[in-house]
């Protein structure tokens, strides 16, 4: 039964505040016209397990349609997940019911990508911030709470005078401001931040990065941050989980990962991303890895990589799926070459 | 030594005139492209970095669109001055251009064959048999197995990575003596960006062709370019051999973007993120002086009365530009000794 050793889990004594195991997240695939019948699954999130340690930054990186965003949103339920546990305070998740999923959804909130679409064009900045509020019947009187809002939109660095403004009239930056002011006003634990900086310009995206971490320090948050921009990450991130084709390929440390990366997928996604320098650029050797991302509705036969792998053997065409295994203290990796020696 | 020039940009300037106002989106761009060269163009979303190039090519449309004025020389003809059909003889044919979006670039109910042979056919005169030949080694050459097979297909057979190669292969399909690159890698992941940029480099060298690459990632040109040019508001600010401006930083927007990127290859240790304060100008009320200075730390009162000139860099390499009323090294001497000193 204990299929969670390899859960990646934290080491005994730290403070966990979130334990995913063995996640899956399957869309079924339909066919048939009126009546529809179920012809196969994409497995979006395949077995996914691992813990987030209260106050940390665990980074989710991985190409798009590795699962990464579906694991935020089966965390947070938005995505029922097809099997699989979430523990978020020692409370398990998936099995709650929706009132109560209700009230916990105060300690765990969400910021998008996109803050175009993320933010209803129709409601002020204002009414959008103070949603929450309302439906979780905090600050019931309105000067109070609008005095809350004022307050929510000076701590992101917004000028409290545009409570009245329309999302319309922001840059990008702003309205992603907007979007963390909105997680911010229930004061959560926990912050699922889904590629929040992807759309913003160079210039802005450090401003973006910096109020998140000093909101961190003011206020004690957990951060699960996804991310496609590796350099970021490495930035922001504690601890950093690879994910390839809905499963968790590598975790660990995030200079642990980024010095020593084991699996060779993750060799290769580092050694791809272009590094500000010449002199170093110049130096560099790339691994360049073949063709293209298998369809996570037909996923390849034994090790989910062996497809596009630079040192794939024959093990990895029949062996099952290799599993995430401790190969140092807190390194994780599931690779056949790495387990094997 | 010497190489030809192959473009010669004069003060292009290119306004949009909408309902809510004049977007003065390119302001006197001047620059020269060699032979054989490759230059990255640098600068954020509404910077004119594309823009620029779509003028170059005839392909903003007008109106709302205007070129106000400026010349284009390429091989010593003003493109600016060519008729419709004149200008459709030169794109596709001497200079080529591929986007940021396979998706929206290729024409969803004709195969991927009929659209790289459309070009063949009609600039080089090939017939049939001897167009998909030619399509099918272009296919070949970009790295697409099975090429033959795959004329017959259409786009939406092709993952995101494969259709950027599809519209590399149209590009290159004529011999272009230059190819403008649009954003083609923003779109896709970062190991299939990896294998992309490898193949235009390789492919560069075979086809022996000048490349202007246009990005928003300074990652993506240090490694590819031979010039940086860096947009901003709609002007060079910045321009020179790409190892200069990297190490030898001139101006105050091109130092802010190298230090507000996150190294790969060095750990954060969890330092503070050096940002660029505020956001770009809008480009329907350009300010005044120095579009940069509002942002800019180091700006001077001269910089908010009047717009710097691009000028040879003082002490530097000579092809190094710069456009800025301040000395940069001096003032984030004198910064840093500040930053000490308190």
């Amino acid at each position: 039964m204990e299929k969670s050793k390899s859960a990646a889990t934290a080491q005994s004594g730290s403070d966990v505040i979130l334990s995913v195991r063995n996640l899956k997240k399957h869309f079924p695939i339909t066919s048939g016209f009126i009546i529809q019948r179920q012809v196969g699954a994409v497995r979006a999130v395949d077995d996914v397990s691992f813990d987030v340690i209260r106050g940390e930054t665990l980074g989710l990186v991985g190409e798009s349609g590795c699962g990464k965003s579906t694991t935020g949103r089966a965390i947070l339920q938005l995505h029922k997940p097809t099997a699989g546990n979430v523990l978020f305070e020692g409370k398990e998740l998936t099995t709650m019911a929706p009132p109560d999923m209700r009230r916990m959804r105060r300690q765990m909130q969400i910021i998008f990508q996109d803050p175009f679409a993320s933010l209803n064009p129709r409601m002020t900045v204002g009414s959008i911030i103070s949603e929450p509020l309302q439906i979780h019947n905090i600050y019931p009187n309105k000067t109070e709470r609008q005095d809350f809002v004022e307050s929510l939109l000076q701590r992101v660095g917004l000028n409290p005078y545009f409570i009245n403004r329309y999302p319309h009239e922001f840059s990008g930056g702003q309205r992603q401001r907007i979007g963390i002011a909105r997680a911010l006003a229930l004061s959560p634990s926990f912050i699922v931040c889904d590629e929040p900086i992807s759309a913003l310009d160079v210039s802005i995206q450090a401003q973006v990065v910096n109020l998140l971490e000093d909101l961190q320090q003011e206020l004690g948050l957990t951060y699960l941050f996804i991310a496609h921009d590796l350099s970021m990450v490495r930035h922001i991130c504690d601890r950093v989980a690879v994910m390839y084709l809905g499963k968790i390929v590598e975790l660990g440390r995030t200079d642990e990962v980024y010095d020593n990366p084991l699996h060779p997928y993750t060799q290769a996604l580092l050694s791809a991303v272009p590094v500000p320098d010449p002199t170093v650029e110049e130096k560099r050797q790339r691994i360049i890895i073949r063709g293209d991302l298998p369809s996570p509705a037909n996923p390849p036969l034994g090790c989910n990589f062996n497809t596009r792998c630079p040192v794939e053997f024959e093990l990895c065409h029949h062996a099952p799926d290799p599993e995430l295994i401790e190969v140092t203290p807190g390194h994780w990796a599931a690779c056949h070459r790495v387990t094997q020696y | 030594m010497e190489k030809n020039v192959l473009l010669d940009v004069k003060d292009l300037t290119v306004r949009f005139h909408t309902q809510e106002g004049v977007v003065y989106a390119v302001n006197g761009v001047t620059y020269k492209l060699h032979e054989g060269e490759t230059l990255g163009v640098v600068g954020e979303s509404g910077s004119g970095k594309s823009v620029h190039a779509l003028s170059m090519m005839g392909l903003i449309p007008r109106p709302p669109g205007k070129i106000e004025k400026g010349e284009v020389f390429f091989e010593g003809r003003d493109l600016l001055k060519l008729t419709d059909d004149q200008m459709r003889l030169v794109r596709g044919k001497e200079i080529a251009m591929i986007f940021q979006d396979p998706m929206t670039s290729l024409n969803p109910v004709l195969t991927i064959g009929t659209q790289i042979t459309e070009a063949l056919r009609l600039h080089l005169g090939m017939n049939n048999s001897q167009s998909r030949k030619r399509a099918a080694e272009l296919l070949d050459l970009v790295g697409i197995p099975d090429a033959h097979k795959r004329l017959d297909d259409y786009p939406h057979q092709f993952s995101g990575g494969m259709r950027q190669r599809v519209m590399i292969a149209m590009g290159l399909s004529c011999n272009p003596k230059l190819l403008i690159a649009d954003e083609p890698t923003t779109a896709l992941d970062v190991t299939i960006q990896a294998q992309i940029i490898e193949l235009v480099k390789q492919l560069k060298d075979e086809f022996n062709m000048a490349m202007i690459w246009i990005t928003h990632d300074l990652g993506v040109v240090a490694g590819l370019a031979d010039t940086i040019q860096v947009m901003y508001a709609g002007r060079i600010v910045e321009r020179g051999p790409t190892r200069e401006v990297f190490t030898d930083t001139r101006n105050a927007y091109t130092w802010g973007l190298l230090n507000s990127l996150p190294r790969l290859d060095k750990s954060g240790g969890r330092q503070r993120l050096v940002q660029i304060e505020g956001s770009p100008p809008d480009m329907r009320i350009p300010p005044t002086g120095d579009p940069f200075a509002v942002r800019n730390p180091f700006a001077t009162d001269r910089c908010r009365e009047e717009i710097p000139p691009l000028l040879p860099v003082p002490e530097g390499h000579p092809e190094h530009f710069s456009a800025n009323w301040y000395d940069l090294r001096s003032v984030v001497k004198q910064a840093n000794a500040e930053a000490k000193g308190s």
